[in-house]
């Protein structure tokens, strides 16, 4: 037995393997498709100058301007797709676990809709404070109020029990809702943009967005990856885990923290995009199982894979206008997870 | 080994202004086995959780090892105590092995995989539960029992000190209950463990515990060996309940059985009773059940046919233990043996100490007969029983058993009534 169990960490390296590798070829491959037509020999090439030691050995056989579209426009979105997929997969892995709930997605405890209403007033009246990342920042800020809110509403003397949390994140979420319904209502022309927001995109996004997603995102990973052993305990239920030494309600208070932070980053840098968060930790669960070790980090990679692929889709389908990719990650995704549903007939969660 | 104490020292608990506990004191070392015993709402419950630090009491302190659970870290407890809840809802894909390997928890570091060793302690505690050939089983497939085994392996795994089980073996077969608390017994003795368990059961509290702690509203209404806690009258008291405390005779230990409450109301013809030796228990049951006026006589106190009539409160003409019949009881049985109906002789070996009660039967108005051996087999008077006895069969009634009986009076009545 002891084999077996040892089979199964080697296992588990190597879907993690397999997946970064994936994940590699991905961003690579993501990288030659798009509207203007490189050869993937060229793009290569120009990834490769960007790599220590061998840049100096590429010869340039191509213009400034493929340069700038592959180091400048497609490489940051691409960058920032998967980052934001993996925020989406490991924040929704997390909320699973955390309420035990298959329903629970990155978005249950309102910050879809903090962050929209903060995006939208920023449309509505049009303000300009810090340039083309003021959408962004207030994003951010009304995304970090609603969970905030939401929060404050469901602690209970220092307790915050996970029905009251649910609860209270749809109340929220319902009440930032009819203030969006009306703000759109009364948008006018500005309409378009505020549904495109709301559809979720990566849309001429650059390194900048890159960089005020990324500490966010690594670090409340890097957190939540810590707790792993714990969210799989808690599934046994609070008092259980309780007594196998988890102290459940400072792990409660971490997970919704980095799991709000992770996803407040990724909603402000690409709007939002549904079904990631909700269905990616589902399929890792039928693929590679429950234990948190494993399914954090393959959600996360696998989070990034599909929102890439998704992301290519939504740029290159109907080039050269572009399909919010919040309409694509449900088209495609939903259809293989019935189908995963369909063939695994055991229960998942 | 090291040993360890657990000491309760004054605790009150309270619901918002309700008081749950209070004034709770006792302390047990390593080898005990405790049974918390009471009612519902009694605050069995709440006690196991102000030990394992999900209630923090109100007042007072729980001590382990010398050192006030509240100010320790959970890993810290989770070392030392395991709990066993009484119900466990897992409804996700993880393995029995997996979840058996949670215990291991307190005893890693943050990063830690599980060793070999670790695999080795839960395999040991799968091994002792019987449950090792579900290792593999996702969790989810498995039964209410074997599910439940898994908790208690998973709660060995964590090699505790200390283990608290409310009402464990709830969900359990009557082998897996007696399987999985003589194997707690055991490890609490061999591992110098204290075991508090929670029990709905008296007699398995009796059986299993060294020591019982009656809880009733809140605080201890009696505590000690089984002996001085589970008396008729501190169980009356506490559930309201009558009971017949009884030993059990092959390990000793006291049972608890407790009394029909005398709901069906006499209302059909008087029958007494003449028996022994246990031989109309579940007649005089019966009789009482169909509405029979029943009464019993001549029997020797501590007879369980004498047991079972206190408990039924019928009518007794009783008789000291061992002793004959005497001329008094002799006539008190004949007073009780013209008042009734129907008088039924059960399938008793007669002697010279009880040949009185063959002689009282023949001034039976309806004679019926129990008889499953011959008069002859069970005759300890040299004949003259079986002469008595011959006697009487020629003018009674003859039935197998106790369906005999009801059947044939029954056909009496029914005669009766047509008539």
């Amino acid at each position: 037995m002891y084999t077996h169990y040892l089979k199964k960490i080697f296992h588990w390296k190597l879907i993690i393997t397999y997946l970064t590798v994936i994940l590699g070829l991905t961003v690579v491959l993501a990288t030659t498709l798009g509207a203007a037509h490189i050869s993937p020999v060229v793009v290569l090439k120009i990834l490769l100058t960007k790599l220590p030691l061998i840049n100096n050995l590429i010869i340039p056989t191509w213009s400034v301007g493929e340069a700038t579209i592959i180091l400048q426009i497609r490489l940051p979105r691409i960058i920032l797709g998967m980052l934001v997929g993996a925020a989406l997969g490991v924040a929704g892995t997390a909320m699973q676990g955390l309420f035990k709930n298959p329903m629970a997605d990155p978005y249950i405890t309102g910050i879809s809709s903090g962050a929209a209403l903060g995006a939208i007033l920023t449309i509505v009246f049009g303000l300009t404070i810090f340039g083309m990342y003021t959408i962004p920042l207030m994003a951010f800020v009304g995304a970090a109020a609603a969970i905030f809110l939401v929060y404050n509403i469901a602690s209970v003397r220092g307790k915050l029990p996970v029905s009251t949390l649910l609860l209270a994140g749809i109340a929220v979420t319902l009440f930032l809702s009819a203030i969006i319904s009306f703000l759109m209502y009364t948008a006018g022309e500005k309409l378009h943009g505020i549904v495109f927001w709301l559809m979720g995109g990566l849309w001429g996004r650059n390194w900048n967005h890159v960089m005020m997603a990324f500490p966010f995102i690594c670090f409340g990973s890097i957190l939540i990856y810590i707790f792993a052993r714990d969210l799989n305990v808690i599934l046994l239920g609070e008092e259980p885990a309780q007594h196998l030494g988890i102290e459940v309600e400072t792990l409660k208070k971490i997970i919704i923290l980095s799991t709000s932070l992770i996803t407040a980053a990724a909603v402000s840098v690409s709007g939002i995009i549904g079904f990631v968060g909700l269905v990616i930790p589902h399929i890792m669960r039928i693929l590679v199982g429950p234990d948190h070790r494993v399914l954090l980090p393959s959600s996360a990679l696998v989070g990034g894979i599909f929102l890439i692929w998704a992301d290519t889709l939504a740029r290159t389908i109907i080039a050269p206008t572009e399909i919010p990719v919040g309409i694509i990650t449900a088209l495609f995704g939903a259809p293989f997870f019935i189908y995963l549903l369909r063939t695994r007939k055991r229960s998942i969660f | 080994m090291q040993s360890v104490t657990l000491r309760i020292n004054n605790i009150a608990c309270r619901y918002e202004t309700t008081n749950v506990l209070e004034n709770i004191n006792f302390s047990a070392k390593g080898g005990d086995f405790i049974g918390v015993i009471g009612p519902n709402a009694s605050g069995k419950s709440t006690l196991l959780k102000s030990i394992s630090k999900v209630l923090k009491p109100h007042t007072g302190v729980v001590l382990l090892n010398g050192r006030d659970v509240h100010t320790l870290k959970s890993a810290e407890i989770a070392k030392n105590l395991a709990v066993v809840p009484q119900e466990s809802v897992i409804s996700f894909a993880f393995t029995a092995l997996e979840v058996v390997l949670m215990g291991r928890t307190p005893h890693l570091n943050r990063f830690e995989m599980e060793s070999t060793q670790d695999l080795a302690i839960a395999k040991e505690a799968m091994e002792l539960t019987n449950t090792w050939y579900l290792a593999e089983r996702p969790i989810d497939t498995l039964s209410g029992g074997e599910k439940q085994r898994i908790i208690i392996a998973r709660a060995l795994t964590q090699e505790p000190r200390v283990l608290l089980l409310d009402e464990p073996t709830d969900h359990l077969d009557i082998n897996h209950q007696i399987e999985i608390l003589d194997l707690i017994k055991r490890l609490s003795k061999e591992e110098k463990m204290v075991v508090i368990g929670v029990f709905h059961d008296l007699n398995i509290a009796s059986r299993y515990c060294d020591r019982l702690i009656l809880l009733y509203k809140g605080r201890i209404f009696a505590a000690g060996g089984a002996g001085d806690v589970l008396t008729g009258e501190n169980i009356e008291k506490v559930y309201g309940v009558k009971v017949t405390v009884k030993q059990d005779d092959v390990s000793g230990k006291l049972f608890i059985h407790p009394q029909r409450k005398r709901m069906i109301k006499a209302t059909k013809a008087r029958v007494h009773v003449i028996a022994g030796s246990g031989s109309a228990v579940s007649l005089m049951n019966e009789l009482v059940e169909n509405g029979y006026k029943v009464s019993l006589g001549v029997i020797n106190i501590g007879d369980s046919d004498y047991i079972t009539a206190k408990a039924l409160e019928l009518d007794i003409v009783e008789e000291k233990p061992f002793c004959h019949i005497t001329e008094r009881s002799y006539e008190k049985n004949l007073e009780l043996i013209k008042q009734a109906d129907y008088v039924i002789l059960t399938n008793i070996p007669i002697g010279f100490a009880n040949i009185k009660n063959l002689k009282a039967a023949g001034e039976a108005q309806n004679l019926i007969i129990v008889e499953k051996e011959p008069i002859e087999k069970r005759d300890y008077t040299e004949g003259e029983a079986s002469e008595l006895y011959r006697g009487l069969k020629a003018n009674a009634a003859l039935v197998k058993n106790s369906h005999g009986v009801l059947d044939t009076l029954k056909s009496i009545e029914s005669r009766v009534h047509h008539e």
